[in-house]
């Protein structure tokens, strides 16, 4: 086996929630954007159809071409805006427009002209062009004719919006509302009245949104209530009503189609339809999960969509009912429980919507369930301090979940409540087996089942900051009324008064590791005795682990000045120390292998090594630019087999690692190409789908071809000619038209091929194929003839050349002679 | 010939409904049920992914299904710079399922878009389709019917790409050969067909009844010398109504006809899955999933002849779960088995056919017979709300003990500092001295009758006494629920001293429960605790005894630790002081020993306690100043206005470690002292 480098790989977790989604034409598909990529989701099953990537930094806005249904525009904080092909997932065009862009919108009826926000020189004011995109063949295409249109503009796309067909744009920041008349050339500014009266300081506008059909603005305000402007063309005689239900600031505003309804949503989770733009109309959707960040309608009006803070995206139909849920890996707030393996269903687990745990598919880069550990209704709310999951660990391969839940108003007044869930198998779900109301005095800071198989009864270890750590254990608790088992607090231990910082059990359970800020002490898991400590004076200790099975002898410390040590339990004594600010450490659970990630100002860094010596074995530099929070080694359901020594520690476990942004990444040692296996070799299956009648029409005419081939050669054996075993042709098909040489030039090839390749064959055959496949190229063209006209017209004109405009209208003309002799007395009869 | 799920019933249907794992890493469990629905469900978190309904699924309802092999979901794009961190997700994403109709016509839907992709029906079947099977590595899609022909359909045109005889019969089972050269179809006999040539390679005997299962074991043969790739390979196949499932090998030459060997189930195999031995000495794991709803597991190394059918390794079955007499448990069919990639656990899915329940079982127990308990009557109820939010909701019910500070339990029990064997000395001790309680409850008795005089006024000592003895919740109650101070401490003072611990634990019980009872339960410890305070400092056992007491105020008197610690500590000095010059005043009435045990160096019974009250006395404030030289900085912030009750809580609790240390020191001797009761 040929080994590759190792290489990093994002494996999920991208921001869904950055931009607003955009739905396809009809209504089919979801377009999201996701760190560099776009994301092509379907609507009615949830599943990512398509990655789009090409780009090189966080896409920052995404919409459908208006000129042709089938492709997408995005555009980039890379300073490029790509053109794509949604359907088969394939880029069309790249256009650099040069700086960094925010957002950009396509106004309706704007000749090939997009409007972008970029950022002046100056930080933190933006300004709005607008650019003409060069109508070319070639594949990258520079833009840089930049017109100016507005100026001091708010970055967000929410603060833009274009109305009425693109007769004019408005953008909001601040107080201020401005409005851009581009027939007349003229911009009317709006100030809020109340902006002098410090009461209504809250009075900002938010986000901003027009009328698809006349001319109204709907603005969002910090304060919740949502403004609907008319009669903007003048400066003195404009009006606004006051739509309020919103008590915090509306994040996003949406018109449907036809423009009878207002959308709004906000922090509340409740997503809000005005209709008729009156108050006193309006229906709501609530409880939606996490605050309302974007809104969405599908341009077939059938579908709304809305984005939210916990990194989700609710797709839900016009009568209000939520249809379907995208969920990326939720990242509303800070990681406290680390990650972890549930060992059952090897699923990453960390925490998710707040007071939930969630289960997040690896292999398939979805989430799996959100479980509910804390089980009170979440109420959105600024300044509100929230009960929040701090740790969770799992035990004994999953049959016990523990968890700590705190609440901290203020510095005395700690909440603190550790809960003890069974996996039941019966039920197949975890049942509540213990509740212990304030298990410590202070914070929890580590949480360590004892998961050797050799102990019949689980046990657990908590360590706290109030200096002490508790032994739990499982005893019966069975009374006259039923049989149970509970836990029980079994030993508490202490030293000298220090706050206990980490615990950790050894391979074979038979001894605890519990850390005391800079002492690390040994204890005996049979009698609870202290065995020895370890003290090494450099600081306190942030990880403890121990080594495994070659290595079980060791114990690893880290500190928090910069040392990793390595202890020999049996000799009491230090093996090794390296001077190394070790952010993560990690044992992997199936081998001997330790995964270190280290912090240095060019980046994070990881080490593997043995316990058993210093010299690390593998060193990836600069695993990511930013700082390494949390890594995890997930057992791989097939063990690899690699031999060399760098890349032995990925055999049994990949390792998993989550930056401080919260992007999930990994190692990985297939090479891209190995990944992707070219396009030739894929399993495309044709889509045909006797749907209309109009496709009966042709339908009918293929299946009399069909018929007249299978009377030929009664029941024996047929061998239809094979055109698709052509590579010419295969390739002729299956490559997307944009980047096909000139029609002249494969022509011949083409020809030629179909000549060659079955010398054997009979002349009368030969005809017979091309006929065949002049169909097909017509029944391709009629196909997107009936989707895109516009579109189809340009591209054979440009990318095609006059040959195969013959060749195709001469195909046609025999698809037309064959349709006269088409019976149409059906027609008649319907 | 009727529909698979039609109103006629066919005798040599196979039983059960068409179903599938997606491949790889079985992430979707297709299954079309017979109201014509084809669902595809999650494993891994047991949800529906999707329903759909085919346009004529009524008339043409689903018989067979097959998943294709997984393709790549991102397609290269044109432009790929190198990049630092490039996408995984180009994983093979299982996509398109096939579906066979009972009118011929064959159905591919796309899972990834939900939506119907092409239809397969030019030039195809004319009647029910049995079986599907996708090639590994072209775009061909071989299907068998009813109608005795095998048609292979190239799936990127959608069209026929060949037809053949299969059968004189009807074909219903297809197989693909690991290296893809091959295929096995069975009709009233299994025949092994060149793809390219459409060709008859070899004839095997078949079944009696129609096949309904065809799969290769083995991928490479076993014999050493070159092969073309065929011969040496086992296959295995089942049958409609018959509980053997035969094993064939292909030979080079073609006279060996007959099965191999034979596995033995208990009913009609409805679904196999097995794993694929790769060399030689890994054995083939098979799982039969028969229509009692039974999972059969086999572990074999193919080998040659084999003449006595062999038998299950282990059977799984699944049963909901009984409640006592009432309530019988009853089985739960297991409808589909697959093993995982790591071929040592197996997908079950069981339940009925709308609702299934898949569960990852892990296969490490050497059991020939494994029943599995579950209960799956809260399955019938299909939660819509989960499948769209995806929270799920554990149990939380009143059975979940429920541990708060100061019960039993919360904090680690107090055991005396030796180790074990010192333990079982003491719970030896404590077994004696319950023997004692019950000889002094017939010395009670006796006492009683012998001064009935005195007792007359104080009748409440005397109901209290009774109360614990019998432990009469009522008269325990009258008692105990005095607010009279006075009368407290009168009682308390009369108490027997052999009740004092039962009434402690007593105490201790109701201090647990109600705060408003709790606050009276403390007029009456800090009673019996001042006291009695001399009595309990000699008891040995009196750590186990109190400890959940001590625990129980520890936590209560958490706030205003230090303070409370010294002001209780305080109280009891000044109460022993007057006490003992009030003793001095009046003589207390008199509890005469029932046995008093004469040392040679005897003093009397008051000098003996003085001594032992002023070591008591004299540890607990070294214990004070050391305890206060540690955290004398906390105690700056801690307020003056502290309620009734945590200085009395206070007192008690450094009572009763003060009495915990003493007991310690004093461990030489407490026989003497337990003679002296």
């Amino acid at each position: 086996m040929v080994e590759e480098g190792v290489r990093v790989v994002r494996c999920g977790g991208s921001r869904l929630n950055f931009r607003r989604a955009v739905f396809s034409v009809d209504s089919k598909y979801i377009f999201c954007v996701s760190g560099d990529f776009v994301k092509v989701y379907s609507t009615t099953t949830e599943e990512c159809v398509h990655i789009l990537h090409g780009h090189t930094d966080l896409v920052s806005g995404i919409l459908v071409n208006p000129s042709n249904h089938l492709q997408l525009y995005s555009c980039s904080f890379d300073g490029t805006i790509k053109l794509w092909d949604y359907v088969d997932g394939i880029l069309i065009k790249t256009f650099t427009i040069g700086p960094k862009l925010h957002a950009f919108f396509i106004p309706l009826h704007a000749e090939d002209s997009v409007f972008l926000t970029i950022s002046k020189e100056e930080p933190d004011i933006f300004q709005l062009v607008s650019v003409k995109l060069p109508k070319s063949t070639s594949q990258d295409v520079e833009a840089r004719q930049l017109t100016f249109v507005l100026d001091y503009i708010n970055r967000s796309p929410k603060c833009i919006a274009f109305g009425n067909e693109g007769e004019y744009v408005a953008a909001v920041r601040d107080f201020y509302l401005s409005v851009y008349f581009f027939k007349k050339k003229k911009t009317c500014n709006f100030t809020l009245p109340s902006t002098k009266n410090k009461k209504n300081a809250k009075n900002k506008f938010t986000c901003v949104a027009c009328h698809p059909k006349e001319d109204c603005i709907a603005s969002g305000h910090m304060d919740g209530k949502i403004r609907l402007w008319r009669n903007f063309h003048s400066d003195q005689k404009y009006t606004y009503t006051c739509l309020h239900w919103h008590h915090d600031m509306v994040m996003d505003l949406a018109f449907t189609v036809t423009g009878t309804s207002l959308l709004s949503g906000g922090r509340e989770c409740v997503l809000v339809e005005w209709r008729d733009g009156s108050e006193k109309n309006k229906e709501f959707l609530p409880r939606l999960g996490s605050s309302i960040e974007h809104i969405s309608v599908s341009p077939a009006g059938d579908l709304f969509c809305t984005s939210h803070s916990d990194n989700k995206i609710t797709v839900i139909h016009r009568n209000l009912d939520a249809s379907a849920v995208i969920q990326g890996l939720v990242k509303d707030r800070s990681i406290s429980t680390g990650l972890m393996v549930d060992p059952r269903t090897k699923a990453l687990v960390l925490n998710g919507k707040p007071g939930h745990l969630q289960f997040y598919s690896l292999q398939g880069d979805k989430q799996l369930y959100n479980l509910d550990i804390i089980q009170q209704e979440y109420i959105n709310d600024e300044g509100l301090t929230q009960t929040e999951l701090t740790k969770a660990a799992f035990g004994c391969s999953g049959t016990w979940l523990a968890t700590v839940e705190q609440r901290q108003e203020n510095e005395n007044e700690l909440e603190l409540q550790m809960k003890l869930w069974n996996y039941s198998k019966k039920t197949q779900g975890f049942v509540l087996n213990t509740k212990i109301a304030m298990p410590h005095d202070d914070h929890i800071t580590a949480l360590c089942f004892n998961n050797a198989e050799s102990y019949e009864k689980p046990i657990l270890v908590t360590a706290s900051r109030d200096g002490h750590f508790k032994v739990w254990i499982l005893t019966d608790d069975s009374d006259i009324y039923k049989k149970a088992i509970a836990w029980t607090c079994d030993f508490v231990g202490s030293y000298h008064k220090y706050q206990a910082t980490n615990c950790c059990f050894s391979e074979d359970g038979s001894l605890l590791a519990v850390s005391f800020e800079e002492i690390v002490t040994i204890w005996d898991s049979q009698t609870w005795e202290l065995k020895c400590t370890f003290c090494q004076r450099a600081g306190k200790i942030r990880h403890l682990c121990f080594g495994r099975l070659t290595c079980s002898k060791y114990l690893l410390g880290t500190t928090d000045n910069g040392i990793l040590c390595c202890w020999n339990l049996l000799s009491c004594s230090i093996q090794w120390s390296a001077k190394l600010n070790v952010r993560v450490m990690e044992p992997d659970p199936y081998s001997d292998h330790v995964a270190a990630v280290a912090q240095s100002s060019a980046g994070s860094d990881l080490f593997v090594f043995k316990p058993s010596e210093p010299r690390p074995l593998y060193i990836q530099k600069n695993v990511s630019r930013e700082e390494v929070q949390w890594g995890v080694f997930v057992p791989r359901d097939v063990p690899e087999s690699f031999t060399s020594e760098t890349h032995q520690w990925l055999n049994r476990s990949q390792f998993y690692f989550l930056t401080k942004s919260q992007s999930l990444l990994t190692f990985s040692t297939k090479s891209p190409e190995e990944k992707l296996t070219p396009t030739s070799k894929q399993l495309l299956a044709e889509e045909s789908l006797p749907t209309t009648p109009f496709s009966f029409i042709l339908g009918k005419h293929r299946q009399q071809q069909g018929a007249k081939l299978t009377e030929t050669s009664e029941n024996e054996l047929v061998q239809l000619p094979l055109t698709e075993n052509i590579p010419a042709i295969t390739e002729l098909l299956h490559t997307p038209a944009h980047v096909l040489p000139s029609a002249s030039f494969l022509c011949s090839l083409f020809v030629n091929s179909l000549l060659l390749s079955k010398e054997t064959k009979s002349a009368e055959e030969v005809p017979d194929d091309v006929d065949m496949e002049g169909n097909k190229e017509s029944d391709d063209s009629d196909e997107e003839y009936d989707l895109t006209e516009k579109d189809k017209e340009t591209n054979n004109n440009t990318d095609l050349g006059e040959d195969a405009i013959h060749q195709l209208s001469k195909s046609e003309e025999k698809e037309l002679r064959k349709f006269r002799k088409v019976d149409y007395s059906w027609l008649t009869a319907l | 010939m009727a529909a698979g799920g039609g109103g006629s019933y066919d005798p040599l249907a196979p039983a059960g409904v068409p179903c599938a794992f997606s491949p790889d890493s079985q992430a979707y469990f297709a299954l079309a049920s017979s109201d014509g629905q084809l669902r595809v469900w999650e494993t891994a978190n047991n949800r529906l992914h999707q329903e759909y309904v085919p346009s004529a699924h009524l008339s043409g309802t689903c018989t067979c299904l097959a998943w294709a092999p997984a393709r790549l979901q991102a397609k290269e794009s044109h432009q790929r710079k190198k990049r630092k961190s490039e996408v995984t997700g180009t994983k093979d994403q299982a996509d398109l399922l096939a579906l066979g109709t009972a009118v011929g016509s064959i159905l591919l839907y796309s899972t990834v878009r939900g939506e119907l992709h092409s239809k397969l029906t030019s030039g195809g079947h004319e009647n029910r389709v049995n079986c599907i099977q996708w090639h590994q590595d072209n775009d061909c899609l071989y299907s068998c019917s009813d109608d005795k022909y095998i048609v292979e359909w190239s799936t990127q045109t959608c069209k026929v790409k060949c037809k053949w005889k299969g059968d004189n019969s009807s074909v219903s089972s297809l197989c693909i050969s690991p290296d893809g050269k091959m295929l096995l179809s069975a009709g009233r006999t299994i025949k092994l067909w060149v793809l390219e040539t459409k060709e008859v390679y070899r004839h095997f005997t078949g079944h009696a009844t129609p096949v309904s299962s065809l799969r290769f074991t083995t991928i490479r043969p076993n014999e050493s010398q070159p092969s073309d790739g065929i011969t040496g390979l086992y296959f295995l196949s089942g049958a409609v109504h018959d509980r053997l499932l035969n094993v064939w090998q292909v030979r080079s030459e073609n006279k060996e006809k007959s099965a191999v060997m034979s596995f033995t189930v208990t009913d009609e195999p409805v679904y196999v899955d097995l794993t694929l031995s790769e060399n030689k000495e890994e054995p083939v794991k098979l799982a039969v999933v028969c229509r009692d709803g039974q999972v059969h597991l086999f572990e074999h190394i193919l080998n040659g002849h084999c003449k006595k059918p062999l038998t299950s390794n282990c059977t799984i079955q699944i049963a909901t779960p009984g409640k006592g007499k009432k309530v019988t448990p009853k089985p739960i069919p297991i409808l589909a088995a697959s093993f995982c990639l790591d071929k040592m656990s197996l997908l079950l899915v069981y339940g009925n056919w709308f609702q299934p329940t898949i569960e990852r079982v892990a296969l490490n127990s050497k059991d020939t017979h494994i029943c599995l308990e579950r209960d799956i009557s809260n399955c019938w109820a299909p939660t819509v709300e989960t499948a769209i939010t995806k929270v799920k909701t554990p149990v939380m019910n009143s059975e979940a003990k429920v541990l708060v500070p100061g019960i039993p339990g919360h904090h680690a029990p107090i055991k005396l500092p030796p180790a074990q064997p010192k333990e079982a000395e003491n719970k030896r001790k404590l077994g004696s001295t319950e023997a004692t309680i019950e000889e002094r409850l017939g010395a009670m008795d006796l006492d009683r009758k012998g001064r009935k005089d005195d007792l007359q006024t104080n009748s409440f000592a005397v109901l209290l006494t009774q109360g614990l003895e019998s432990n009469d919740f009522e008269i325990l109650n009258k008692v105990l629920q005095t607010k009279n101070v006075n009368l407290i401490k009168r009682t308390v003072l009369r108490i027997p001293l052999r009740v004092v611990i039962p009434l402690l634990q007593e105490l201790t019980k109701r201090l647990q429960g109600h705060p408003n009872s709790a606050a009276l339960m403390i007029q009456w410890l800090k009673c019996v605790l001042t006291i009695h305070a001399s009595y309990l400092s000699t008891l040995p056992d009196l750590v186990e005894q109190l400890g959940t007491l001590y625990q129980l105020m520890e936590s209560r008197v958490k706030t205003f630790q230090k303070l409370s610690n010294l002001h209780g500590k305080l109280i009891l000095l000044v109460t022993q002081v007057t006490a003992s010059e009030k003793s001095k005043k009046m003589t207390s009435p008199g509890q005469k020993a029932k046995l008093v045990y004469e040392e040679e160096s005897s003093e009397e019974e008051s000098d003996d306690e003085v001594p032992e009250k002023d070591s008591d006395d004299n540890w607990d404030e070294d214990e004070d100043k050391d305890s206060e030289k540690d955290e004398g900085v906390d105690e700056d912030n801690e307020e003056e206005d502290e309620d009734m009750e945590d200085k009395e809580e206070n007192e008690e609790d450094r009572e009763v470690s003060s009495e915990k240390e003493l007991n310690g020191d004093s461990d030489l001797d407490p026989e003497n002292e337990s003679e002296e009761e």
